[in-house]
């Protein structure tokens, strides 16, 4: 690295305050190579990490903090290399800049189980940075050479004396920036152990402040009444009633994020719910709208008349189609699914003359900012964007229309306001996690499969997203341009934009060594808004290609272990896991009552193998006990990476046990827990987690306990009770 | 004007009759703590305690609440350090996004202080009406066997024993 670009990868500047202030420059790609850093356009400053002069550290967040635990594992890594104790540093959530996009997307945003890879170098070069500059700056008052000088929490040492960092910050921040070497796995206090959550004492007292917390003077409450259906328009409505109703200020009609709507604002916000209520509205639905029946004709029909992209085509299937002795077809599919974040949607806007503020519980900045401007006066430049603790991302927060829909409301009343969905129209109104069709063949000769085909019809995630995305990505371009920029990031989707891989990742990338492979992606949108979900591409093709797998280890009458130990012998890791689990879950010797099903998939880096105990009564479907294996490389705080996997086989237990959107005439059927129940905990079952030791770099925890557990059951219920089910969610048939 | 003491604080407010007491606490009293979810008593997010019993205080008309001890997370939270339960869920990083444990912390500590030795079926039952879209419940059970080992819960058992 030369001189000029390492000082551009670490600014430093002396603050008015006498405080160090250290900007991290980084390179706009995923992997921090330090040749990597000899381009200099495409360097983006990426986080502060200041040090005032009355010790305390503040170290700006830019990954959102949703539950997966970035917060207490960026600290952790930058506090490793700073030598502080990381109940020391504060924490601030970032803002919107450029500087915050993350690397892989381009855009600042939080998703894609990227946080820790992203962050694991970048985040402990500002930390062992600064200790370093620390270290010269105390080198240079006592007069000794730097290696007598020992860094340790928060101070500096030599000998009997010693200096605490809010004391040499001032000259600190004069010091040249160094080359860093990082800490060796061996040298590490913090990082690979388990470290106390650091937001745990807000959570438990009730003091997060969450996006639906943010109160501000003066501010009204809003509530908008929603087209039932995508595209539905008003054909009348009568205002008046809800318009005189108590504490109604303002009854509107705004159209946010492609759904029309009626806003009614009121002092309170049990006034705003109670006047919605006498809101005569008609809606007009379009002709052909969505029905849960007919998506699932329309994959169908998509899947018989469209061969669609091959993406995945290894040897020639059709060569072993004819020469096999037997083929094993199926179809599987999987519903619409909804979130369903604890914390429903909201948002909280203040406009002024000049500026709009934004607090959003959102899992990207910078698309909340292009949101609020596309639906109020405001140019980018005026309107900030605060992130507050999030009840729950799961990929819902990715989408922003009610950041849209309350910028347009606090536009029109140009003063504060907050905006909350009901639990019925959080609902009803999400982006969905896509229903889709999957058909599987397999040729399969003398016992041994020699070819593997899978189909799946499913729409473009991307196109539903690429509406805020795409100007997030050209915040300098006039508004009027967005609608241009968004359809140019449809069109060049895999040219200008990222290819979207979402439908089929962890189809096309079936790990298992069949002679021949071939996968095919045919594009079928129902209309039905969809949009990322926990997981994403992996949720589907976890459950179907792990079920498959099943069906082939019973097929050729092999143990479903041996199968795929046999068939993933040239993944080392797998193999080395897969054994691991079944040695925990005593594979083979199921809990009384119970049958045992495995499943192995690998999504955002990381390996999960999981073997579930159920129990099959009747129709009744009890998983008993989950043993799962997960390796994500080193673990930074292994108990968060076991939390993550909990929580990821909870929450895949409910999609794989209750979870289903139906629609009917575009309208979503379901509307609150009664009818879109969530996992409780007398439904628990017994968890056993354990993480394979690993010296790798990081990779991804916040989704990848999600994909294998539905397989892993459903290959238990077939065990249980000779039925192959190969819908979600899982439902036995007397 | 409702009359209403919360956390030992009375308070005269002058609001709608049927305002469920979740709203008037966050949104007029300011007290963040206490959550939203459903808006049906489906959830749990908004659990407090009337007269120290758990309710679900999305769907509790404030009149309900007039002249009784409505507590918060807020009033179960020591001025100084946390409730043995609090302490329990910090110990065993029990949040995840943090959303929904106000409202399980108010339904463990109405457990425990009516049960101070509850099993693995006693804790199902009370938390069965809390969701954890998160899935923590495996870490609740687990802190509230923990919490029921503070001397605050252990002292009150000791009688009971006595008895067998």
């Amino acid at each position: 690295m030369t001189e000029l670009n390492r000082r551009q990868f670490l600014k430093t500047s002396a603050l008015a305050s006498g405080g160090l202030l250290i900007t991290i420059a980084l390179p706009g790609c995923a992997s921090i190579g330090h040749e990597g850093m000899v381009s200099n356009s495409d360097w983006h400053a990426n986080a502060w990490l200041h040090i005032h002069t009355d010790n305390r550290i503040t170290f700006v967040l830019d990954r959102v903090e949703m539950g997966q635990g970035t917060y207490t594992g960026l600290v952790t890594l930058l506090a490793e290399e700073l030598e502080v104790a990381p109940e020391q540093v504060d924490v601030t959530f970032a803002g919107v800049d450029s500087f915050y996009n993350n690397p892989i997307y381009k855009l600042q945003i939080t998703g894609g189980s990227t946080s820790m890879a992203s962050s694991y170098e970048r985040i402990r070069i500002a930390g062992a940075s600064a200790r370093e500059m620390l270290r010269q700056a105390a080198a240079q008052v006592w007069q000794q050479p730097l290696s007598a000088i020992q860094a340790d929490n928060g101070h500096v040492h030599f000998q009997q004396q010693s200096l605490s960092y809010g004391e040499l910050a001032p000259l600190a921040a004069q010091q040249s920036v160094p080359e860093v070497t990082l800490k060796s796995a061996g040298q590490f206090k913090r990082i690979g152990k388990p470290e106390q959550r650091l937001d745990a004492r807000a959570k438990v007292t009730g003091q997060a402040e969450y996006g639906i917390d943010v109160d501000l003077p003066g501010m009204l409450y809003a509530v908008v009444s929603r087209a039932p259906a995508w595209g539905a328009t008003l054909t009348s409505r009568d205002l008046s009633a809800a318009q005189q109703a108590q504490g109604v200020v303002a009854v509107f009609e705004i159209t946010a994020a492609g759904r029309q709507g009626i806003a009614v604002v009121a002092e309170r916000y049990w006034q705003a719910r109670k006047a919605q209520r006498l809101l005569k509205l008609q809606w007009q639905t379009p002709e052909v709208a969505p029905s849960t029946d007919s998506i699932i004709s329309l994959h169908r029909q998509a899947l018989e008349q469209n061969s669609g992209d091959r993406v995945r085509d290894e040897g020639d299937f059709e060569q072993a189609l004819a020469a096999s002795k037997q083929v094993l077809e199926a179809e599987y599919q999987l519903p619409h699914l909804a979130h369903a974040t604890l914390e429903p949607q909201n948002c909280v806007v203040d406009a002024r003359a000049n500026a709009m503020e934004v607090w959003a519980p959102t899992q990207s900045a910078s698309m909340a900012r292009v949101a609020a401007g596309r639906h109020s006066r405001y140019s980018l430049d005026d309107i900030k964007v605060h992130t507050t603790w999030i009840g729950g991302g799961f990929g819902r927060r990715i989408m922003q229309e009610y950041v849209s829909e309350c910028a347009a409301i606090a536009d029109h009343m140009q003063r504060p306001v907050k905006l909350i969905w009901s639990r019925e129209e959080d609902t009803q109104h999400d982006f969905y996690r896509p229903a889709s069709v999957h058909r599987l063949a397999a040729a399969i000769k003398d016992g041994d499969v020699q070819g593997w085909q899978h189909r799946l019809a499913h729409p473009k995630v991307f196109e539903w997203f690429a509406d805020d995305a795409a100007p997030a990505q050209y915040p300098f371009m006039p508004k009027f341009m967005f609608p241009a920029l968004a359809s140019a990031g449809k069109a060049g989707e895999g040219i200008i934009a990222p290819s979207d891989t979402s439908a089929y990742e962890g189809a096309h990338d079936l790990p298992y060594d069949f002679k021949s492979l071939q996968v095919d992606f045919v594009h079928s949108d129902p209309g039905v808004p969809v949009g990322y979900w926990r997981a994403v591409g992996h949720s589907h093709n976890g459950f179907v290609t792990e079920s498959f797998v099943d069906e082939l280890a019973h097929h050729t009458q092999t143990d479903p272990l041996a199968f795929r130990l046999r068939h993933l012998a040239q993944h080392p890791p797998a193999v080395a896991l897969l054994k691991a689990v079944a040695k925990a879950a005593h594979w083979g010797q199921p809990l009384a009552g119970c049958q045992q099903g495995i499943a192995i998939h690998k999504s955002f880096g990381s390996w999960v193998a999981q073997v579930a105990d159920v129990q099959v009564e009747g129709e009744q479907i009890k998983v008993k006990r989950v043993v799962c294996g997960v390796d994500c490389g080193l673990a930074v705080n292994p108990d968060t990476v076991k939390a993550q996997m909990e929580g990821g086989i909870i929450f895949a237990l409910t999609a794989a046990l209750h979870g289903e959107i139906t629609l009917q005439q575009g309208e979503v059927q379901q509307s609150n827990f009664h009818d879109y129940p969530l996992a409780r905990m007398t439904e628990t079952p017994q968890l056993e987690v354990f993480i394979m030791p690993s010296q790798q770099a990081p990779t991804g925890v916040g989704e990848p306990g999600v994909p294998p557990l539905a397989a892993a059951v459903a290959n238990a219920v077939f065990a249980a009770s000779g039925q192959r089910l190969r819908s979600l969610p899982l439902r036995l048939t007397a | 004007m409702i009359s209403l003491t919360v956390n030992g604080q009375r308070h005269s407010l002058d609001i709608d009759d049927d305002t469920p007491l979740l709203w008037v606490i966050r949104d007029e009293l300011k007290l963040k703590g206490s959550k939203f979810g459903c808006g049906a008593g489906l959830c749990g997010a908004c659990t407090m305690h009337l007269d120290g019993a758990p309710i679900r205080s999305c769907i509790t008309p404030v009149s309900l609440a007039a002249d009784k001890q409505v507590t918060t997370i807020e009033g179960v939270t020591p001025s100084q350090g946390l409730s043995p339960v609090q302490q329990a869920w910090a110990d065993l990083n029990v949040p995840q996004c943090g959303y929904c444990q106000s409202g399980q912390i108010m339904s463990a500590t109405a457990l425990l202080a009516n049960n101070p030795s509850p099993t693995d079926e006693d804790i199902d039952q009370a938390m069965s009406g809390n969701l954890c879209r998160c899935g923590t419940y495996p870490r609740i059970r687990t802190a509230i066997h923990q919490a029921a080992q503070h001397p605050l819960y252990q002292e009150r058992r000791q009688p009971e024993k006595h008895h067998d």
